[in-house]
């Protein structure tokens, strides 16, 4: 006897990203269990990443080494400096990567933070004399005239008027100031330093990074983050507020959002909310979805973590560098349990990350440095993934024969696209391919006449593909090889038949 | 024998030759020109009341110079008693509290003196005087370890409060995570410097107190020492001061012992003047008559005889 087909309706599917936290029979459709290489875009849709196009021509210097920071120089005269570092060297510029490593010094690593700090922009990494860059060259910081007791930190924050400079091998408890507005003075004027080994709420601790925010100087520790008011007059700072049990694992994962400070903890991505009228820090997972999928990378982390964070594009990029995995999180607004939508990009070779100031976002790669723009990796494809959880439609205990899959997609001109579909759990999928025709926008009074007609702007397509196979629980996949266009997806539609109890 | 005399004005003496040298020529001429009047008068009888007027003068002489003697004899035993009755008698004087004054001659001749503290006044002397050379010998001492010292004590009396406060500036820092606060500014924070600046200026300015005190202890103690010193001559100067009653009356006693020393050689010179003056009287009669037979013997005239001579002396 037939039966009615029943219909599950994906609509948005993923757009509250991925989820491996929960069972993924008690999850909402509207998470993902894969969404590789995919962002949140700004209807709300999961839809494919942008790519990066390499604007380094020559990349002589850097060799078969990778960009492992970057960072605009912004003075207040003459147009801005690229900055970045690679191969034991220091460059200037994008399209040419020109050494400007002071002759003489020797690098050893490329774990560099660079600052802008009065006009100049300062270097810093472990057991490195610290660089400075004023425009014309880098040298080294000592050898300028005037500077005064500079020490060799890995991690350096400008605020406040100073340069703050911690991770000193020998002090790991130590937070060096420089005198107001002179970087390389830190034993004359009003430069000082502040030992917090006796301040830290578990006893012990080490600095790993620092931030400022909200009128604080936050010392961020492996394990416990303290934080200090009236930083504008260090001598006189005074303790504000201590958080147990939640460090910062890593000093390149810090990021400003304008309202929260994002970092990476051990348990997963963290940051402070500002709370004006509590005058506290309340601190919320971001990463609440993933959590152990961001404590399984950290832990295996050897090399470097990378992040960013762009308003243009609305997410906090985090890079396990030595892993080739970024999570992206999407900072337009929080989940119900507090955390980011969260994607993940795979085998980008992301290595570093600069914003510049008109907004465009760089990536440091193998070839150089490369923006982050287009829907092409460097000329290649790129696949974008999407997984829904286990689908149980509602009554786990029938078994559910899937008759038809309609995903609607925005976008995705000319790509291949693979819809896949498994029966529980199993991780063999079924697969149907097709391929979007011509979705190249015909906008008026451009196109008129000539080629195609104009359009109303993206331009959806909808498919109905014949699915086989039964089973109690649904996992539905899609799949498309990204090269130049942008693609979203819109819903999937499934038709399923319900079957017997079993 | 040669009797001296002296001549109290030069203390020159004087025999009895002497004086018959200043009479007019030796005694041996004297006598020679007596011998040759003898023979004059043996030989010539009318030169017999010559004899007898030189015999007569002669005798005069010769008693005048005994009666000189025996004047000088006696002022000279006046002068003795007189001496002896003016001597100066010891005396000594005790005052109520056991001291004592005392004055005597020496062997010498000379004028000793003594005076004596009680035992208890001496103890007390002693013991004032030891007080004054301990006190000036503190204040002869450098003040530095003094000054030390009492700085010292003063840091022992300021050590808890400011260790009290160094507690509570730590606690508040503590509070406030700023333990570890280094800055070239201030050294450590500015609170840690205001503190130890005020600790340390009121360490500086127990440091100048305890100088000013060491000094003021030095002047002190050498202020005491000028007392116990003073203090120390008190049993003396009582004793002198005990000593006036006993002087003034030992004055008196020497007073009227020369008073009647004085009398006494008055009374005695008058008894000699009287001698004097009554041998003089004899002698001078006697010299009288031995001049007129003189006188008679060398002027011309009927002779003499014996008769004659008798009837002068009232014999015939």
């Amino acid at each position: 006897m037939a039966q009615e087909l029943k219909s599950i309706n994906l609509v948005a599917p993923a757009f509250k990203g991925i989820n491996t936290e929960d069972s993924p029979l008690a999850q909402d459709p509207s998470f993902a269990e894969i969404a590789d290489n995919a962002v949140i875009d700004k209807r709300g849709r999961i839809a494919a990443r942008k790519g990066h196009s390499v604007i380094t021509t020559d990349k002589t210097e850097l060799g078969s080494g990778t960009i492992r920071a970057i960072k605009e120089f912004d003075r207040s005269v003459g147009s801005n400096v690229i900055l970045s570092v690679g191969n034991n060297k220091i460059f200037t510029g994008t399209t040419t990567l020109t050494d400007a490593t002071p002759g003489g010094y020797t690098i050893t690593a490329d774990n560099w933070k660079i600052v802008n700090f009065n006009d100049k922009a300062y270097l810093f990494q472990a057991s490195q004399a610290p660089l400075v860059y004023d425009g014309s060259s880098v040298v080294r910081l000592d050898s300028v005239a005037g500077a005064a007791g500079v020490v060799q930190g890995n991690e350096v924050l400008s605020a406040f008027g100073r340069l703050w400079v911690t991770g000193v091998s020998s002090n790991p408890s130590i937070v060096y100031w420089s005198d107001l507005l002179i970087g390389h003075d830190y034993s004359g004027g009003t430069s000082g330093s502040i030992d917090i080994s006796k301040v830290w709420p578990d006893g012990y601790d080490e600095i790993v990074a620092l931030a400022a925010h909200n009128g604080l100087l936050i010392i961020f520790g492996k394990h416990s983050i303290v934080t200090y008011s009236g930083a504008e007059a260090p001598a006189t700072m005074a303790l504000a507020d201590t958080v147990a049990g939640v460090g910062c694992v890593n000093r390149d994962t810090v990021q400003y959002t304008g309202t929260d400070v994002l970092f990476l903890a051990h348990t997963g991505l963290k940051s402070f909310g500002r709370t004006v009228q509590e005058k506290s820090l309340p601190i919320s997972s971001l990463s609440g979805n993933i959590t152990k999928d961001i404590i399984s990378a950290l832990q295996s982390e050897n090399t470097f973590f990378r992040s960013v964070y762009s308003p243009e594009e609305s997410f906090y990029l985090l890079t396990f560098v030595g892993q080739n995995i970024t999570y992206c999180f999407d900072v337009r607004g929080t989940l119900e349990n507090g955390s980011y939508r969260v994607t993940r990009w795979l085998s980008t070779g992301f290595s570093s990350y600069a914003r510049k100031e008109n907004g465009d976002l760089l990536i440091g790669t193998i070839n150089g440095i490369s923006q982050y723009a287009g829907y092409e990796d460097n000329g290649n494809t790129y696949r974008f993934k999407y997984y829904s959880p286990s689908l149980t439609f509602g009554d786990a205990s029938r078994i559910k024969i899937l008759k038809k899959l309609k995903p609607t997609l925005v976008g995705a001109n000319n790509a291949a696209v693979f819809i896949k579909w498994a029966y529980d759990f199993k991780g063999t999928y079924a697969t149907s391919e097709f391929t979007v025709g011509d979705q190249i926008t015909g906008y008026y009074g451009e196109s008129e006449y000539t080629t195609v007609e104009f359009t109303g702007g993206a331009l959806t397509n909808q498919r109905s593909l014949n699915a086989t196979g039964y089973g109690t629980s649904v996992v539905v996949g899609l799949e498309a090889d990204i090269k130049g266009s942008q693609l979203s997806l819109q819903e999937i539609n499934v038709m399923a038949l319900i079957g017997k109890l079993l | 024998m040669a009797v001296a005399t002296d001549d109290v004005s030069t203390g020159t003496v004087y025999d009895t030759d002497d004086i018959m040298d200043m009479a007019g020529g030796s005694k041996s001429g004297f006598f020679d020109f007596l011998g040759g009047l003898t023979d004059f008068l043996g030989n010539n009888t009318s030169v017999l009341p010559g004899v007898l007027g030189g015999l007569l003068t002669g005798e005069a002489y010769g008693r005048l110079s005994d009666v000189g003697k025996e004047a000088r004899m006696g002022a000279d035993e006046l002068a003795q008693r007189q001496l002896e009755m003016s001597q100066f008698k010891p005396f000594t004087v005790t005052t109520a509290t056991g001291s004592g004054f005392g004055s005597m001659m020496g062997a010498d001749g000379g004028l000793q003196t003594t005076m004596t503290l009680s035992p208890e006044e001496q103890a007390l002397q002693q013991q004032l005087f030891g007080g004054a050379g301990a006190f000036f010998g503190q204040a002869t001492q450098p003040t530095a370890e003094r000054e030390q010292e009492i700085f010292q004590r003063m840091r022992t009396a300021m050590s808890p409060e400011e260790q009290r406060q160094r507690q509570e500036q730590e606690q508040r820092m503590a509070a406030q995570g700023r333990l570890g606060v280094r800055t070239a500014q201030f050294g450590g924070t500015p609170e840690q410097l205001a503190l130890a600046k005020a600790q340390e200026e009121a360490r500086n300015s127990a440091m100048l107190g305890a100088m000013q005190q060491a000094r003021q202890e030095q002047m002190q103690q050498a202020a005491l020492g000028q007392q116990f010193l003073g203090a120390g001559y008190m049993p003396q100067q009582q004793l002198v001061a005990g000593l006036q009653p006993g002087l003034t009356q030992q004055q008196l006693e020497q007073q009227s012992r020369q008073f009647g020393s004085g009398m006494f050689g008055e009374a005695t010179m008058s008894g000699l003047e009287a001698m004097l003056s009554s041998e003089m009287a004899r002698a001078n009669l006697l010299g009288g008559v031995g001049a007129n037979l003189l006188s008679g013997a060398v002027t011309p005239k009927p002779a003499f005889g014996m008769s004659d001579l008798l009837g002068l002396l009232g014999k015939g």
